[in-house]
Parts: structure tokens; sequence; C-alpha cells
């Protein structure tokens, strides 16, 4: 008689499996125990982590109620917007929006040729590690530490944000590019390769079609970022919208310092939503193909 | 003709994954190679192509007009110019998934096309054209301007097929060009490989001794690297048995004996 699979799953196991069985439940069970014991154990170190920290640099509650209590007052200074000096804005709205963008175009081209050349399976060991390197020290230094190291050699203004901009986006954009590259299945390669292709036409025909559309979406991305991000750099001096909130505010001209930080949430918001629009297009292939 | 003459391929440790595998295929001949999974089919086929370096042997291939190219011992660019000659049908997911089934195909010609025009202007319109005839010759004409990605895996093969098509290759290398598919698609694929090996040889690693025997001229029996059958492609079940070998000996496996000695550890 044939057992069913109804009949199998309800056999009795024997003696003997039955004891494999739960031996290896005992150890399953070992297994558990020491998660447990491990995630106590790192929650405890969070909160004494925590409770160091507050200790250490004197966080002082008092000081933060007694904050809000000034702040509330000040947040009426900025109402109502003073609307007269709109126009005067736009002019660094623009600056701000171009260094974004000028910044992200830059990041793109160069950031293409950066990721080949650290990508595993394209660059000899020695050009990836290098380039490697010079992407983690880039992305190491925030912005604004490169932004003050750039204003000691370009002075103040719009080009040492530029540069600042350009070279953390393709730190950034080479770093993800590179990944992407890794991640090409290697039959894809090999390939193109066995038809007798050099390794450049590799690159041409397998490499860039596949890192194309990654590149444009990850590029509009970035050039959110870029705008958000060129924002602050202008308060610490590299010109555009953000440097207008910031001499406004220094002059206690809060009603026009409002109107810079409605302008900058609206500009925030329609490129997010601009840069929605094309990316769920390239993602899913409509554009670019 | 091909010639495969005494390839070894090592590992650092010093196993030899394919040893002394000698054979040579020409005009007419569509050969099957057969063997378990990982007995060395596919790195024999990577060798040809010079994929994988053997650590001896040597590899050949003859033209009509007695030219000779290499695939062992040479340098990069001699190598190049012996793979436009070899006809690559790698198993499924071989294509540029970015890109159209018609330039997919153009690929195909890259070797004959100088770095430079492929990356200033591209495929010319001529060379689209006859990509078009070998896509017609697969049934695939109609997907011309899809994109590679969005093809089924028969599709994807059939396509595949075109691109080496198209290279008008010496010899077609497949690399299990059926494993991946339904029945139905790969009795379709080896009705297009039959006749194709008719002009050019083909040489096949395959899973499906029906299939091989319904359409192959000639089956080589690959075990341990070692070639242990070199005949007609009807191959009778005792061969069959010797070339795959005892099944089973290398999978996880737990009996009941080693189980005992198990439990005893826990239990005391």
């Amino acid at each position: 008689m044939e057992a069913t699979s109804k009949e199998f799953i309800q056999q009795e196991p024997s003696v003997l499996d039955k004891k494999f069985l739960d031996w290896k439940f005992l150890e399953w069970k070992r297994s558990i125990a020491g998660q447990r014991w491990k995630q106590a154990a790192i929650a405890t170190l969070l909160a004494l982590l925590i409770a160091f920290s507050a200790w250490r640099c004197n966080v002082d509650l008092r000081s933060f109620v007694l904050g809000i209590d000034k702040g509330i007052p000040l947040v009426g200074m900025f109402f109502p917007p003073d609307l007269s000096s709109l126009t005067s804005m736009l002019q660094p709205l623009a600056v701000t929006v171009v260094m974004a963008m000028a910044a992200t175009i830059l990041g793109m081209c160069l950031s293409l040729p950066c990721a080949l050349a650290a990508s595993s399976n394209l660059a000899p060991p020695f050009l990836r590690l290098a380039m490697r390197a010079f992407i983690a020290l880039e992305r190491g230094l925030p912005e604004i530490v490169q932004l003050l190291l750039l204003i000691a050699i370009f002075g103040l203004g719009v080009v040492p944000g530029l540069v600042a901009l350009s070279f953390s986006s393709i730190g950034m954009l080479a770093k993800l590019l590179a990944d992407g590259i890794e991640e090409i299945e290697p039959q894809m390669l090999e390939s193109v390769a066995g038809t007798g292709a050099t390794r450049s036409q590799v690159i041409r025909y397998a490499v860039i079609p596949q890192i194309l559309p990654s590149l444009f979406a990850n590029g509009l991305f970035r050039f959110e970022f870029n705008i958000r991000a060129g924002v602050m750099l202008g308060a610490v001096g590299a010109g555009g919208i953000g440097y207008v909130m910031r001499t406004s505010m220094n002059a206690m001209d809060y009603q026009k310092a409002c109107v810079a930080v409605i302008l900058t949430l609206i500009l925030v918001f329609t490129i997010e939503r601009v840069s929605d629009f094309f990316r769920t297009r390239i993602l899913s292939g409509g554009l670019l193909r | 003709m091909l010639y495969v003459t005494n390839i070894v391929v090592t590992l650092p440790n010093g196993k030899r994954l394919v040893n002394q595998v000698s054979f040579s295929v020409g005009r007419g001949e569509f050969v099957a190679i057969l063997g378990s999974s990982g007995a060395g089919k596919s790195l024999t086929l990577r060798c040809i192509v010079g994929l994988t370096k053997p650590s001896e042997g040597e590899i050949a291939l003859m033209g009509p007009s007695g030219k000779t190219y290499r695939t062992t011992n040479v340098k990069a660019q001699e190598l190049r110019r012996a793979r436009r000659h070899i006809g690559l049908i790698f198993q499924g997911s071989n294509l540029v998934k970015r890109l159209t089934v018609l330039e997919n195909v153009m690929l195909g010609r890259l070797g004959h096309i100088s770095p430079m025009r492929s990356w200033l202007l591209g495929f010319k319109d001529s060379e689209a054209r006859e990509a078009m005839v070998a896509l017609d010759r697969v049934k695939m004409a109609p997907f011309a301007a899809r994109l590679a990605g969005s093809l089924s895996g028969g599709e994807m093969q059939r396509v595949s097929i075109a691109r080496a098509m198209h290279q008008r290759p010496l010899v077609y290398l497949a690399d299990e060009p059926i494993s991946s598919l339904d029945p139905k698609n790969a009795d379709a694929i080896m009705s297009i490989l039959q006749p194709l090996s008719l002009e050019t040889p083909v040489v096949g690693a395959f899973h499906q001794p029906a299939a091989v025997a319904k359409y192959c001229t000639r089956a080589l029996g690959i075990r341990n690297g070692k070639i242990v059958y070199d005949g007609p492609a009807q191959i009778s079940p005792r061969q069959l048995e010797y070339i795959y070998g005892e099944s089973n000996s290398d999978l996880p496996f737990v009996d009941s004996e080693t189980k005992s000695e198990l439990y005893e550890e826990v239990t005391v």
C-alpha cells in the first residue's frame, strides 16, 4: 500500500529520528536564548551611552524649557512675511538652482569614469583600490567641511559651493554606480567579450546600457539633495538663497527671512515632484528606453 | 575544424577539473557533451573560447582556407581575433537586457568593428539589416525593437542563437542551451541548431540524453574531467549509467548510523 502525502506527514518518526529531532530542537533553543541575551545587552549599553553623553555634555533640561519660552514670541516676529522683498530674492533663488544643477551634471559626467575604475569586474585591483579610497575619502568629508576648505582657496561665492557640491556628487554617484556595475551578471559581460569584442566595446555595449538608467535616477535624486545642501552651503558663504536667509536673520529682518524660507520650501517641494516624475519613468524603462 | 588537444584545467590545490580532454569536430557534426554537473562540460567549452585558461593543452580552430586561430597560449589581441570565429550560445541570461533585441544580435559582429566606431557612430544600417535576416532565421524578427530583458527564456535563447549566427562563426559552442526551457521550447531550439550544424559544426553541453539522441550526430561523455565516451548520439542505458556514475554520492546526506553517533554526544 502506497502512502499518500497526507499520511506521510502524519507518520510517527522512529525512535532514532525522534532523538535526532530533539537534539536539533535543543540546539535551536540554545541559539535563540543566546540572541535574547545579546539583545538585552545591547539595549542596556545604548541606555548607558545616552546617560553618559548627557552627563558629559552638561545637557540641561532647564535651558531647553527656557528656550521654548523665548522662542515663541520670536516665531511671531517672522509674520507677516515681507512680500516686498520677493522680487529681490528671485535672483539668489536662481543662483541656488543653477549651482545645484551644474554640480549634479558635472558630478554625473565625472562619476561614470570613476565608477568604471572602481568596479572589480572591469578595473585591475590596484586601480579599483585607489579609486575606492578616493571615493571613501570624498564621502567621509561632509560638504560643509569641503566648502570651508574650498573657500580658503577660491574665496567666498558660488565657485567653492559649486566645486564642493560637484565633488560630493561624484563621491555618492560613483559609489552607487560602481556597486551597480559589480552587480552586472558576469555571463553578460563574458558573452559580449566572447564575440571578440575589446574591453572598451564591452563597456560601451554591456556596461553602459545596463547602468545608464541608474545613473540618471540617482542623478535626479542627487539633484534634490544638492538643492537642499546648496541652501545650507549658501548660508555658510556660497551665495544664493541661503546667504540671503542668513544675512537677513543677522540683520534681525525676520519678515524678510520668512520669505526666503517660504521660497526655499516651495522650491524643494517642486523639485522633488519633478524629479519623482522623471525618476519613475526612467526606472520603469519608458524614458531612456 | 575544431581541434582540442589534451587540455587540462587544474585547481590551485592540484585537483584536475578537466583531465587530458581531446577531440576534434568537423563539418556537418552536431556534437553533444554529456556528463553530470561539475564533470567539466562547461569548463571545456569555456576553455575553447578562452574564457578559462587551461593549464595544459592546445586548442585550434581551422578555417576553410586553412588559416588557423588559437585560443591557448596567445596574446589578448590574437585571442579576440579567434573569438570572432566562435559563436557562443550560453544558457539563458546572457543578453544585454537594456539593449533592444536587434542590437543584441548586432553585438555578434563587435569583433569586426573598431572600438572607435563603436563609441562614436555605433552600428551601420546595413549591419542592422543583416542582423534582421539572422533574427528572421530564428523567427524573432517581430521582436526586433523590444528590450531583450522583456523576453521569455525561450525567446532569449533564440536571440542568443541569432547573435551567434550573425557572427558567421567557424564553430558554434552552446552551453546547456535547453536546460532552462520547457520541453516544447527545448525542441524548438534543437530544431534550429540541427540544420545550423549542417553548415557549421555545433558543440553543445546537454543534460537531456533523449534530445541528444534525436538531434545530434555524435556524443562525448565526460566523467570527473575525463572523456569516457565518444561515439554515436544514441547511447545505451548502460553506457549512460557509466557516464553519470552512481548518483547522490556527493550530496549532503545523513544516514541513520551517523545520526546515532550524533545523538550520543548529547545524552552524555
